[in-house]
């Protein structure tokens, strides 16, 4: 606030003191972008280090020889709890569970927000606060509901299985997951498309209506190629949202081998061998935070443009 | 019977009456303009004949067929939007073909459809763009492409020419003119420009507050309005409304204009309506359009109830083709129109013809034509 305040106040005082606030106002913006920016400057140089360097050295200086040995280890042998074979099986499962929760919350969000918008019935106003609503439930307050869910959908699955011999994922912890996800993602995904399609010219799907396309065809022949820009946004906030989850990863599959990432970097730090390998925990968790990173960079300029669309005209 | 029929058609919203039965039809080959001011439910007098609005009573029916239930793609219309409403993420053709694609048109027969479309548009060179890589006039030009593709019973505009620049709105205007003559459709179009109205239409709704509150040609919304809200509303400049008193006794009766700080000015009236006679020494509204009170050279020859008073001009206006004066009679500023070359200055007094056999009157309690 007070960097906002300041031109504010002193912007009558001539060109000197326009040139002192452009001064502090970069100034305090470097010193904050330094701030945030430390810790990962540790971890990506702590991970290049070997374990010598880590203990004798500063823990800012430049890795002295260079080596990707930690970030090897930290995929492929590092121990999570006992078994010692790295934490790539974790990545896959996280890849598992993360794609199908992503692409099912942001599509059944956008079918919401497409509903909510262009076929409005009597109470779509109450529909759309309750979904809202979703948006605001602490996490903790559902996960002992949620586990009975899950419980007797397990056991539902193992019913189908004695008569199908399928179980259709029912009881399986990444489908659990998938499943929790898309529900608790469902109110941001709405919420996005909801805005986004509200300023969506309607007339666009009355033309389509007069065109003779159905209420399926409008919705993927007009709405979703014209709903890029809050597609990235919404993908890039579920992504980010779902990779880094660790609530409830670990209450719905905390052990095992359907163990996502994030649970798995939970125990690898914890799993104490003797010495502790920091240059293994800071790859392991910068290979943790990849997925993530490389979504922004990719869609990220989207995602500043959806989020202003949404915001101006929503 | 006529073509499009439209019954005691009712509109609700909740406990809101949009349109309070409305009653018109159209023959084969008609140009229907509903016109009128912003919120008189127009546009959804239109959107129930496309079916994108539910109606709440009444009957519609297109070539002796009852559409009342009917799906909009099913009604065998096309529309025209305001905002053209061209898909973003299609190509010119895309657009065009969209309608024939969803009703499962095999590919070559679209190709031809919209290689004949697009002769009979000039949009050929368009056809492998996007529609944000149009003018306005182009965009314009895809729409009624897109509508035209279709080959319909009816054709539906809803303000088409609203987002267009003043010279491009005049040549769309002539071309749609021109479309409608050539291919001999049925056309019903929403406009809030009288102009518009009045260029284009074969008939003429004037609408208000959901009611039509007169149905018929151009020429006789124009010159036989029923009421003080038709008059005011055609044409352009407006018609004169001015506060008068009738005059004079039973056989020869006239209009007592009022002037500021001199007599009145009485014009008698050769041929009254019948029902003027019983408003003798009461106020009534006097209609005259500018172009039937002007100076009297410009007169009209064969007028045969011409009365000349003179009159203070305060204002001179020249347009150009004309030169408008305005002075002020019964209380108003009216509007004269007079020959461009009309010598005429501001502040003199001079004569002014009154074109009585034009001359409206109205009931200023009831705001009805007085007949």
């Amino acid at each position: 606030m007070s960097v906002i305040a300041t031109p504010a106040r002193q912007s009558t005082g001539g060109i000197s003191a326009r040139t002192v606030n452009r001064i502090v106002i970069y100034g305090l913006l470097a010193l904050f972008a330094l701030f945030y920016l430390m810790p990962l400057f540790v971890m990506l140089v702590t991970s290049f280090k070997t374990m010598d360097e880590i203990q004798n050295g500063n823990m800012l200086a430049l890795p002295q020889a260079p080596t990707f040995e930690p970030w090897l280890k930290a995929w492929g042998e590092a121990c999570v709890g006992l078994t010692c074979a790295g934490i790539k099986g974790y990545f896959w499962n996280s890849i598992k569970m993360v794609v199908p929760a992503v692409l099912i919350s942001t599509l059944l969000g956008a079918l919401n927000g497409y509903v909510l918008t262009k076929w409005r019935f009597r109470g779509h106003t109450l529909v759309f606060g309750l979904m809202l609503f979703a948006c605001f439930i602490p996490f903790q307050s559902v996960l002992l509901p949620m586990a009975t869910i899950l419980g007797s959908l397990g056991r539902f699955g193992v019913t189908l299985r004695n008569a199908t011999g399928l179980s259709f994922g029912l009881g399986n912890p990444t489908v659990n997951l998938v499943f929790v996800h898309v529900v608790y993602g469902l109110g941001f995904t709405t919420l996005f498309f909801r805005n986004y399609y509200e300023a969506f010219p309607t007339e666009l799907v009355k033309a389509a209506q007069v065109d003779g396309a159905s209420f399926f065809q409008i919705f993927r022949r007009i709405m979703l190629p014209n709903s890029m820009p809050i597609f990235v946004v919404t993908v890039i906030y579920q992504f980010t949202n779902i990779w880094n989850d660790f609530l409830f990863a670990s209450a719905y599959a905390g052990t095992g081998d359907a163990m996502p990432m994030t649970v798995a970097l939970n125990n690898v730090v914890n799993t104490s061998t003797g010495v502790v390998e920091y240059n293994v925990n800071m790859a392991a968790a910068m290979i943790a935070a990849l997925p993530t990173l490389l979504v922004y960079v990719v869609a990220g300029r989207y995602f500043v443009r959806g989020l202003m669309a949404g915001a101006v005209k929503g | 019977m006529a073509f499009l029929e439209i019954d005691g058609l009712r509109k609700r919203f909740g406990s809101v009456e949009i349109l309070k039965g409305i009653d018109v039809d159209l023959e084969k080959g008609g140009f229907l303009v509903l016109v009128g001011p912003s919120g008189c439910g127009k546009s959804t007098l239109l959107n129930t004949i496309a079916g994108l609005e539910t109606i709440t009573e009444g009957e519609i029916r297109v070539d002796g067929r009852t559409i009342n239930d009917l799906h909009p793609s099913k009604r065998d219309i096309a529309m025209v939007f305001q905002s053209y409403a061209l898909y973003p993420n299609m190509t010119v053709a895309g657009n065009i073909a969209f309608g024939m694609e969803m009703r499962g048109v095999p590919a070559q027969e679209r190709q031809k459809a919209i290689d004949k479309v697009a002769k009979v548009l000039q949009i050929g060179h368009l056809l492998q763009r996007k529609p944000s890589q149009l003018s306005g006039g182009q965009r314009q030009r895809v729409a009624m492409g897109r509508a035209l593709v279709r080959d319909p019973k009816l054709f539906l505009f809803d303000e088409p020419l609203s987002n267009l620049d003043a010279k491009l709105r005049v040549d769309m205007r002539i071309e749609i003119k021109r479309l409608h003559a050539t291919t001999g459709t049925t056309i019903v179009y929403v406009t809030h420009d009288q102009i518009e109205a009045m260029t284009l239409a074969t008939k003429i709704a004037v609408m208000r507050d959901g009611e039509v509150q007169q149905f018929g040609t151009p020429a006789e919304i124009y010159n036989n309005p029923t009421n003080l809200f038709v008059a005011d509303f055609m044409g352009s400049p407006a018609m004169n409304l001015i506060p008068a008193t009738i005059g004079g006794n039973g056989n020869a009766l006239s209009v007592v204009l009022q002037r500021e700080a001199r007599e009145p000015i009485s014009l008698p009236l050769a041929d009254a309506p019948t029902g003027l006679s019983a408003f003798h020494d009461r106020p009534i509204i006097f209609g005259v359009r500018p172009e039937a009170l002007t100076d009297p050279e410009g007169a009209e020859r064969n007028a045969s109830n011409i009365a000349t008073a003179d009159c203070h001009i305060e204002v001179v206006e020249p347009a150009g083709s004309d030169t408008f004066a305005v002075t002020n009679l019964g209380g108003k500023a009216v509007v004269a129109r007079l020959r461009a070359d009309a010598n005429i200055q501001p502040g003199t007094s001079t004569p002014l013809a009154f074109n009585l056999t034009k001359a409206v009157f109205f009931d200023p309690a009831t705001e009805n034509r007085i007949l």
